[in-house]
C-alpha cells in the first residue's frame, strides 16, 4: 500500500506520469460522472434528493411553526381541521379567533401540516442515506470477501445470507420496534441485517467473474498481493454496482420507513411522512376526503423513492448497456 | 447458372462516429453445385453480406446501392412476408457461433421437427421420420433427438444445426465460420461431413472464413475479401497454386504449414483501412510490399487476369515475378505502417513511423535498472524448470455446503503424473485437444495453481515451499502470456499503468527508471513510438497491438521464463505471423525459456524445440518437433497430425483413424488413457501401464505398440473396449 | 437423471430446513432475551408472588433456558404454538388457522393479475422498445413501485370507498353475512367477500405488476440477443412466432421463480395493506400481536410467515431445475 500511495505522490514536474496514473479513485469518479452525464433521469433524480436535502437541512428555518404543538387560536382553543387557506372560506378564521396562514390547514389536533411536510423530510433522508449506506458497505463487503476468498468463508456467509432471505422483513422491523423503543434507528438497524442479502450475493457472483479475469491473473503471476489484487483490481470494478443497489436502498428504506411509521411503530416524537399518513388515516381524514392532508406526505415519499430509482437506473444502463433504451 | 448474383452492393452501418461503409460495391456469382469459400479479415465485411443476403442486418446497417438476384428473383423487391417464406426453404443459413444457436430450453429433436412443421409443413409422423434422417445424414445417433443442446459436445451442436439448415432442402447453403473453434478432430469430421453431403446432395454452399486451409478442404472455388470489397476470385486450385492478387500472397504465405515448415512466416503489417474514410486509391496498398505510386491514386478494378480469373490488382500483369519475391518474410516486413492505435484513426495516412529492418536496438531508454537480472541475455545449457511426476486433482461439489446443496463429491483428474524438463532458452509446446489438462499445466509452471502431488522444480527450488521473498523472486523470473487479449489487460487501466504494475509490486520506486523501463519494453515488442501508446486505454487498440502489450508486460521484469497460452488464436491471420515472429524473436534475444500452450500443431512446428502431445492429463508423447511432426509415434499423434486441413486443395486429409469424443477426466485408467478411442488397441492397452519408449532422439512415446507387449492380440472397437478399463 | 434431480431436492430440502432451524433459533433468543419480560403485560401488579411463579410456570418459563429452548422446539415441530395471551386465551394456531386463509386469498389474487399484466407488459414494452409507449409504460410502472401501498390504498378508499360509495371499505363482510359462512367455502362462493377483495387486490396488484413487468422487459431485451433467436429468424419464422414461442417462452423462466418467491415474500409484505384494509389476515394479526404485547401469538405468526418463505424458496429452487435443463443437469452431472 506504501508503494500505492508513492504511485500518487509524484514529485513535481512530471505531471505526464501523474496523468498516465489513472487512479481507482478517479477512475470510480468517472463512472459516477458518465451515470449522470448520460442518464438525464439519474441527474433529475440527484436533483430531487439535493431539494430534499436542502429542505431538510433548513427545515427549522423554513417550516413556519412547530410541527408537534398544536396551535391555538385567541380563545385558546385548538384551531382543529383547519383547511388550507387557499380553500378556506375567507373570513372563516377570523370569526375562529386566528389568521388563516396554514398552507396545507392543520390536522384534527391543530398542528400545522406543512411544518410536518418540511419536518418530514429529515427522518426520511435520514433513514434513506443511512440504511442505504449500511446495507451498500456490508453488502460490498461480504460479496468481496465470500467471492474472493470461497471456501468455509464463502459457505458462512453465503448460508447467512439464505437465513436472511429466510426472514420476513416487514414483521421483522415490526419485532424489533417490539423490543426497542420506537425510534427510525429500528429501521435502518433491521435494513442492515436483513437487505445486504441481495447486494451480497450479486457482488460475490461479479467478484466470481472479475476474479478469474486473465488481467487479475496476470496481476498475480506479477506478485501482487489478495489485498492488492481486491482493492486496486477487483474493488473499483464493483464499487458502481455498490452504488447501483445502495441507490435502490435509499428508495426502499424511505419506503419501509414510512410503512413501519404508518403502522405505529415510529417515534411519535418524530415528525416523519409516514406518521403524517397514519395520523390522518386514523383521525378519519379518509371519510372527510381531506386530500390536502392525505396527498402532500404521499407525493414526498414517492418523490424521493423515485429519485433512488431514477439514480439506480442510471447505474444500471451504464453497467448492464445492453438494458440501455435506444 | 448462378443461383445467387451479386452486383454492385453497398451496405452502411451508422455509427455515432460515422458512417461505415462495410460493403463497398461487391459482385460475386454463385454457380450451382458450386461450392464458393469467401475469405477474409475479421471486419473486411464477410459476414455484413452475409446478412445482407438474407436481409438480417442490424438497425443501423443498410443496403444503400446494388442488387441481390437469386434464381431470378430480385430479392431487394421482396416483401417481408415474402423474404421470409425464402429463409430457409431456399437459403438456409449456419450463422456464426452456431454453437449457441439452438434453444438451451427445448430437446433439440423438438426444434429439429419444430422446423419441419411450421417452416416445412410436414405432419408429424412425417417431421418425426424426416428429422431422424437427418440426424442419420449428418452422423449423429437418432437417441439425440431426445436430447438438450447442453447434452451435445460443441461437433455435435454443429452437425445438429448442419442437419438442421438442411431439414427443407435449400438451394443454397450459407455457413458463416461452421469449424472455427472447435479441436482440430472434431473440425476434421465436420468437414468431412460437409465434403460427403457436397457430393451426395450437390449442395450449392457458400462457406465464409478467415481459415484458407479449410476452403481449400471443401471449396472449389474462391473468393477474397479485403476492406469491403472482393479483390480476388478464382477456381481452388490455380487459387492455391498461384495467387493473383498481393493480399492473398500474403495470406497464404502468413499460414503455418506443417506440410511446407519455414523459418519466418509472412506477417502482412498494418490493419486494414478505416472505412469511414476508405483511401481512394487501392485499398490494400498502405500494406502492399509491391506498391507503386500510381497504387496510391488508382482504384484497381476487378479485372479478368486469366482463364476464368479474377483480381483487382494495378500489377497483375507482373504477378508471376511478384509470386516468387513474395516468399521473403524480409520483404513483407518492409512495408511502412503507421503503428498509430487504431481508434481514434489516424487522421491522414501520412503519420507514418518507419518500422526499423532487422533487430531493434537494445535499451532505446538507456537506464539501466537497479534490480537487473543477470539471466538477460545468453543461451545457458542447464536445466532451469523440471517436472517431476506432478498431478493435478481438482474437487467438485463435496464439503458441508456441498452436501446441503445435494452436490456429490467428484475429483477431476486434469494432470495427471507428468514429467518434462525444460532448460534455459529452450522452448517447448504443448499440445492436445481441449480439456486435455496443456492449460492446466500452464498454470501449474507459472504458480497459479499448486500441484496435488510431485514437483515442479524451478531452478532447483520446489515451488510449493516458495515463500515471502523467494516467491516474489520466482514471480518476477516466470510470466504468463494469456489467450485472450482484450481480457488481458485491466480495461480501467491505461497501457502505462498496466505495464508498471509489475515494477511497483517488485519495488522499483522511481518513476522515471520505470518509465524508462515500460519504454524500453514497448519498443521491444514492435510497438513504436512507444510514448504513443503509454496514456491509451486497452480498447483503444486492436487485438494485434493489445497482445503485444501483453506480450510487453510479461517481459517488462524480464524473466527467465514465459508461457504463452494460445497466444494467437483469437487473432487474425494476418497479424498472428508478427506476434509469433517477435515472441519467437524476443525468446531467443533474451534467452527465454518459452512453454507455448495451443491445439495448433503447425503453429507448434514453427515456434517450438520440442513439442509434448497431452491426452487426459498425460503426456504420451514428447520429443523434438520435427521427430514428432514428421515421425508421430503415438496414434494419438498421428490422428492429431491427420486431421490438420492442408492449405492445398490437391493435397486429401486421410481419413481419420478415430472419432471425437474425450472422456471425462473424472476417471482413473488402470491401463492406457487412450485405449477407449485408440485405433490399433490391444489387449494389454486395457489393463497394463503403456510403457515409455525413448529412442536416441530423447523423443518419447508411451505406448504399447513399441513396448513388450506389442504382440499382444488386437481388439476390434467395440463394446469391450469402451468398458471395463477404468478403476 | 432422476436420481440426480431426486439428491438435488433432497439437499435443497436438508438446506432448508437448516435456514428455519436457525431462524427459529434466532426467534426465541429475540424472545427471551428481550430486556423486557415477556410477561410484562400478562402480569398485574397486584398479582402475588406465587401468582407470577404460577403463571410463569403455565407458560413454562420457569425453566432454565436450554430446557426452555428444547421444548420450544419440539412445540414447534408438532405446531404447538401455545396459547394467546389476549383473545381471551384461545390458542395461536386458532387465530392463526382463521387468518391464514384470508392472507392467501389477497396475496393470490393479486399477485394472478400482476403477472399477468406484468408478463404481457413486459413483452410489449421489449417489443415496443424505444418508442413513447414503452418510455410512458416504464415510467409509470416505476411510479406505482415508488408509491407506497398503504398511500395509494388511502387514495383509492377515499374515493371508491367513502367520495364514491363503490366498495366497502374495511374487512372481508358485515357480521351478518360472516355468521353464515360455516367453511371457506361458502365464503368463496360468496359475492359479498369478493367486492370486499376487489380494492385491497387492486392496490397490491399495482404495486406488485411492477416487478413481473420490468423482469420480463429486461429478460426478453436479452435474449432477443442470443444467437438462437437470430437463428429463428434466419430460418424464416414469422417475427410472432420468434416473440412469443422463443424468446418470450425463455423470458419467462426467471419471472416464475420470482412468482414463486412472491408468494412467499407477499405473505409477509401484506402486512400494511392487511392493516389499511382492515382485512383480517396473518399481517394484521402479527400487527396487533405486537401492540398489545401477546408475544405468543406475535411468535406464532412471525414463525408461520417466515416458514411459508422458507419453503416458497425452497419450490423455487426446485421449480427452477425442473423447468431449465441447465439446472437441472448441473445437479445431475455432479452425481452421473
Amino acid at each position: 500500500m506504501q508503494q500505492e500511495a508513492m504511485v500518487r505522490d509524484d514529485p513535481p514536474g512530471k505531471t505526464t506520469a501523474q496523468f498516465r496514473q489513472g487512479s481507482a479513485l478517479r477512475q470510480l469518479w468517472e463512472t459516477n460522472l458518465e451515470v449522470f452525464q448520460r442518464d438525464k433521469m439519474a441527474l433529475f433524480g440527484l436533483c430531487i434528493f439535493a431539494v430534499f436535502a436542502l429542505v431538510a437541512l433548513l427545515a427549522p428555518i423554513l417550516a413556519p411553526n412547530d410541527p408537534l404543538t398544536p396551535l391555538k387560536n385567541a380563545n385558546g382553543d385548538w384551531i382543529k381541521d383547519a383547511l388550507p387557506y387557499w380553500l378556506a372560506e375567507p373570513g372563516e378564521d377570523e370569526a375562529e379567533g386566528y389568521t388563516n396562514e396554514f398552507l396545507l390547514g392543520t390536522t384534527n389536533i391543530g398542528r400545522d401540516i406543512f411544518s410536518q411536510l418540511i419536518h418530514g423530510s429529515r427522518s426520511a433522508l435520514l433513514v434513506g442515506f443511512s440504511a442505504a449506506a449500511a446495507v451498500a458497505v456490508i453488502g460490498t463487503v461480504v460479496g468481496l470477501l465470500a467471492g474472493y476468498y470461497g471456501g468455509w468463508v464463502d459457505t458462512v456467509l453465503m448460508r447467512a445470507a439464505d437465513v436472511a432471505f429466510g426472514i420476513p422483513f416487514i414483521p421483522f422491523i415490526i419485532v424489533i420496534a417490539a423490543f426497542f423503543d420506537p425510534s427510525i434507528w429500528n429501521v435502518v438497524l433491521a435494513m442492515a441485517v436483513l437487505l445486504w442479502r441481495d447486494t451480497g450475493r450479486v457482488i460475490r457472483s461479479q467478484v466470481l467473474v472479475i476474479k478469474e479475469q486473465a488481467f487479475v491473473s496476470a496481476a498475480r503471476v506479477s506478485g501482487a498481493s489478495n489485498l492488492r489484487i481486491i482493492f486496486v483490481y477487483i474493488a473499483p470494478s464493483i464499487l458502481p454496482l455498490s452504488f447501483l443497489y445502495g441507490s435502490f436502498a435509499i428508495a426502499w428504506a424511505i419506503l419501509t420507513e414510512a410503512s413501519v411509521s404508518f403502522l405505529g411503530f415510529s417515534d411519535p416524537n418524530t415528525i416523519s411522512w409516514g406518521f403524517m399518513l397514519q395520523d390522518a388515516f386514523l383521525s378519519l381524514a379518509l371519510t372527510r376526503g381531506a386530500f390536502y392532508w392525505i396527498i402532500p406526505p404521499g407525493l414526498c415519499i414517492m418523490l424521493t423513492v423515485m429519485a433512488g430509482f431514477f439514480i439506480g437506473r442510471g447505474y444500471e444502463e451504464v453497467l448492464f448497456p445492453r438494458l440501455r433504451r435506444m | 447458372m448462378s443461383i445467387l448474383s451479386i452486383r454492385d452492393l453497398k451496405v452502411d452501418y451508422a455509427t455515432q462516429e460515422g458512417t461505415v461503409q462495410a460493403v463497398d460495391g461487391v459482385s460475386l456469382d454463385v454457380d450451382e453445385g458450386q461450392q464458393l469459400g469467401l475469405i477474409g479479415e475479421s471486419g473486411c465485411g464477410k459476414t455484413t453480406l452475409l446478412k445482407a443476403i438474407v436481409q438480417v442486418l442490424p438497425r443501423n446497417g443498410r443496403i444503400t446501392a446494388g442488387k441481390i438476384m437469386f434464381n431470378g428473383i430480385d430479392m431487394l423487391q421482396l416483401s417481408k412476408t415474402e423474404m421470409r417464406q425464402l429463409r430457409w426453404r431456399e437459403i438456409a443459413t449456419i450463422p456464426q457461433a452456431s454453437m449457441d444457436s439452438l434453444n438451451p430450453v427445448q430437446r433439440v429433436g423438438s426444434q429439429l421437427m419444430k422446423l419441419l412443421r411450421v417452416r416445412g409443413g410436414y405432419d408429424k409422423r412425417a417431421a418425426r421420420r424426416r428429422a431422424a434422417d437427418l440426424f442419420d445424414l449428418v452422423g449423429l445417433d437418432t437417441e439425440r433427438l431426445m436430447h438438450y443442446p447442453h447434452e451435445f459436445s460443441g461437433g455435435m451442436k454443429q452437425r445438429a444445426v448442419i442437419a438442421m439448415a438442411l431439414a427443407l432442402e435449400p438451394s443454397l447453403l450459407i455457413a458463416d465460420e461452421p469449424v472455427t473453434a472447435l479441436d482440430v478432430i472434431v473440425q476434421h469430421q465436420i468437414l468431412e461431413v460437409l465434403r460427403e453431403l457436397e457430393q451426395e446432395l450437390n449442395l450449392t454452399v457458400m462457406l465464409i472464413t478467415h481459415d484458407i486451409s479449410v476452403v481449400a478442404q471443401v471449396c472449389d472455388s474462391v473468393a477474397v475479401m479485403y476492406a469491403g470489397r472482393i479483390v480476388e476470385q478464382a477456381a481452388a486450385e490455380p487459387f492455391f497454386h498461384a495467387p493473383a492478387h498481393p493480399y492473398s500472397l500474403g495470406l497464404q504465405q502468413a499460414f503455418p504449414n506443417l506440410a511446407r515448415p519455414r523459418d519466418e512466416l509472412v506477417s502482412i503489417e498494418g490493419y486494414p483501412p478505416d472505412l469511414r474514410e476508405p483511401p481512394s486509391g487501392c485499398r490494400f496498398a498502405e500494406r502492399c510490399p509491391f506498391v507503386q505510386d500510381s497504387c496510391h491514386d488508382i482504384d484497381p478494378r476487378l479485372e479478368l487476369v486469366g482463364d476464368n480469373r479474377l483480381a483487382a490488382c494495378l500489377r497483375s500483369g507482373e504477378m508471376e515475378t511478384l509470386r516468387s519475391q513474395a516468399e521473403d518474410p524480409a520483404l513483407w516486413q518492409q512495408v511502412e505502417v503507421a503503428q498509430e492505435p487504431i481508434l481514434p484513426p489516424p487522421k491522414s495516412p501520412s503519420i507514418t513511423t518507419r518500422g526499423d529492418l532487422g533487430a531493434p536496438p537494445l535499451a532505446t531508454a538507456s537506464v539501466e535498472t537497479p534490480p537487473s537480472p543477470s539471466q538477460w541475455g545468453g543461451v545457458d545449457d542447464d536445466i532451469l524448470l523440471e517436472m517431476r511426476d506432478v498431478s493435478k486433482r481438482f474437487k467438485i461439489g463435496g464439503g458441508l455446503a456441498g452436501l446441503l446443496r445435494g452436490d456429490h463429491e467428484q475429483t477431476v483428474y486434469a494432470v495427471n503424473n507428468i514429467s518434462f524438463t525444460l532448460r534455459r532458452g529452450e522452448s517447448l509446446g504443448l499440445a492436445g485437444e481441449s480439456g486435455c489438462g496443456k492449460s492446466t499445466t500452464g498454470k501449474l509452471l507459472v504458480k497459479l495453481l499448486d500441484a496435488s502431488d510431485g514437483e515442479i522444480l524451478f531452478d532447483g527450488a520446489d515451488l510449493a515451499h516458495l515463500e515471502q521473498d523467494d516467491l516474489l523472486n520466482f514471480r518476477r523470473r516466470s510470466q504468463l502470456m494469456f489467450q485472450n487479449p482484450f481480457e488481458a489487460l485491466n480495461p480501467r487501466f491505461t497501457l502505462y499503468r498496466s505495464l508498471t504494475e509489475p515494477l511497483i509490486i517488485h519495488g522499483w520506486k522511481d518513476e522515471q527508471q520505470r518509465l524508462g523501463r515500460v519504454i524500453e519494453t514497448l519498443d521491444r515488442v514492435n510497438l513504436r513510438p512507444a510514448e504513443v501508446f503509454l496514456d491509451k486505454y486497452p480498447h483503444q487498440l486492436s487485438g494485434g497491438q493489445l497482445q503485444r502489450v501483453v506480450l510487453a508486460r510479461a517481459l517488462v521484469l524480464h524473466p527467465d521464463f514465459l508461457v504463452a497460452d494460445e497466444p494467437v488464436s483469437m487473432l487474425d491471420v494476418s497479424v498472428r505471423a508478427g506476434i509469433l515472429n517477435t515472441t519467437r524473436r524476443l525468446a531467443r534475444e533474451l534467452g527465454l525459456a518459452t512453454v507455448y500452450i495451443s491445439h495448433d500443431l503447425s503453429l507448434l512446428q514453427y515456434t517450438c524445440d520440442r513439442i509434448a502431445i497431452m491426452y487426459l492429463g498425460e503426456i504420451v508423447e514428447i520429443g523434438p518437433s520435427s521427430g514428432v511432426i514428421n515421425n508421430p509415434q503415438h496414434p494419438y499423434t498421428q490422428a492429431l497430425i491427420a486431421a490438420v486441413p492442408v492449405p492445398d486443395p490437391t493435397i486429401e486429409n486421410p481419413p481419420l483413424r478415430i472419432q471425437e469424443g474425450i472422456p471425462r477426466p473424472t476417471e482413473q485408467f488402470i491401463g492406457c488413457p487412450f485405449a477407449q478411442r485408440c485405433p490399433d488397441v490391444m489387449e494389454a492397452c486395457l489393463d497394463i501401464r503403456p510403457p515409455a519408449i525413448t529412442d536416441e532422439y530423447s523423443h518419447m512415446a508411451q505406448c504399447h505398440l513399441y513396448g513388450d507387449h506389442r504382440d499382444s492380440p488386437k481388439l476390434k472397437r467395440g463394446a469391450e473396449v469402451t468398458s471395463g478399463n477404468t478403476r | 437423471m432422476n436420481r440426480g434431480i431426486a439428491y438435488y431436492i433432497l439437499g435443497r430440502f436438508l438446506q432448508s430446513v437448516m435456514v428455519l432451524w436457525i431462524i427459529v433459533t434466532l426467534l426465541f433468543l429475540l424472545f427471551r432475551l428481550a430486556p423486557s419480560n415477556p410477561l410484562a403485560s400478562y402480569i398485574d401488579t397486584t398479582f402475588t408472588k406465587e401468582q407470577e411463579a404460577a403463571l410463569l410456570a403455565r407458560f413454562g418459563l420457569d425453566k432454565p433456558l436450554g430446557e426452555q429452548y428444547i421444548i420450544y422446539l419440539f412445540n414447534l415441530a408438532r405446531f404447538e404454538l401455545g396459547d394467546t395471551f389476549s383473545y381471551s386465551g384461545k390458542s395461536v394456531l386458532d387465530i392463526l388457522s382463521a387468518d391464514l386463509p384470508n392472507t392467501i386469498y389477497l396475496t393470490l389474487s393479486s399477485l394472478l393479475v400482476a403477472y399477468a399484466v406484468g408478463v404481457l407488459g413486459g413483452i410489449a414494452m421489449a417489443a415496443l422498445r424505444g418508442s413513447l409507449f414503452e418510455r410512458v409504460g416504464t415510467t409509470f410502472t416505476l411510479m406505482t413501485r415508488a408509491a407506497p401501498t398503504f398511500w395509494v390504498g388511502m387514495l383509492l378508499l377515499s374515493f371508491f370507498a367513502f367520495q364514491w360509495k363503490l366498495l366497502p371499505s374495511a374487512g372481508i363482510g358485515p357480521a351478518v353475512v360472516r355468521y353464515r359462512w360455516e367453511t371457506e367455502w361458502d365464503k368463496l362462493m360468496s359475492p359479498v367477500f369478493w367486492r370486499h377483495m376487489i380494492l385491497p387486490t387492486f392496490t397490491l396488484a399495482l404495486y406488485l405488476h411492477g416487478l413481473p413487468l420490468l423482469l420480463m422487459r429486461s429478460n426478453m431485451l436479452e435474449v432477443l440477443d442470443q444467437d438462437y433467436v437470430t437463428m429463428s429468424r434466419l430460418a424464416g419464422y414469422s417475427e410472432w412466432r420468434v416473440m412469443i414461442h422463443t424468446a418470450a417462452r425463455n423470458a419467462m423462466l426467471p419471472v416464475l421463480t420470482a412468482l414463486t418467491l412472491g408468494i412467499g415474500y407477499s405473505i409477509g409484505g401484506n402486512v400494511v395493506i392487511e392493516n389499511v384494509f382492515s382485512w383480517p389476515g396473518l399481517g394484521r394479526t402479527l400487527v396487533r400481536a405486537v401492540q398489545q404485547a401477546d408475544y405468543p401469538l406475535a411468535q406464532g405468526a412471525f414463525f408461520l410467515i417466515a416458514l411459508i418463505i422458507v419453503f416458497m424458496n425452497f419450490i423455487a429452487d426446485i421449480l427452477y431445475s425442473l423447468l431449465d435443463p441447465r439446472v437441472g443437469a448441473s445437479a445431475q452431472a455432479q452425481v452421473s
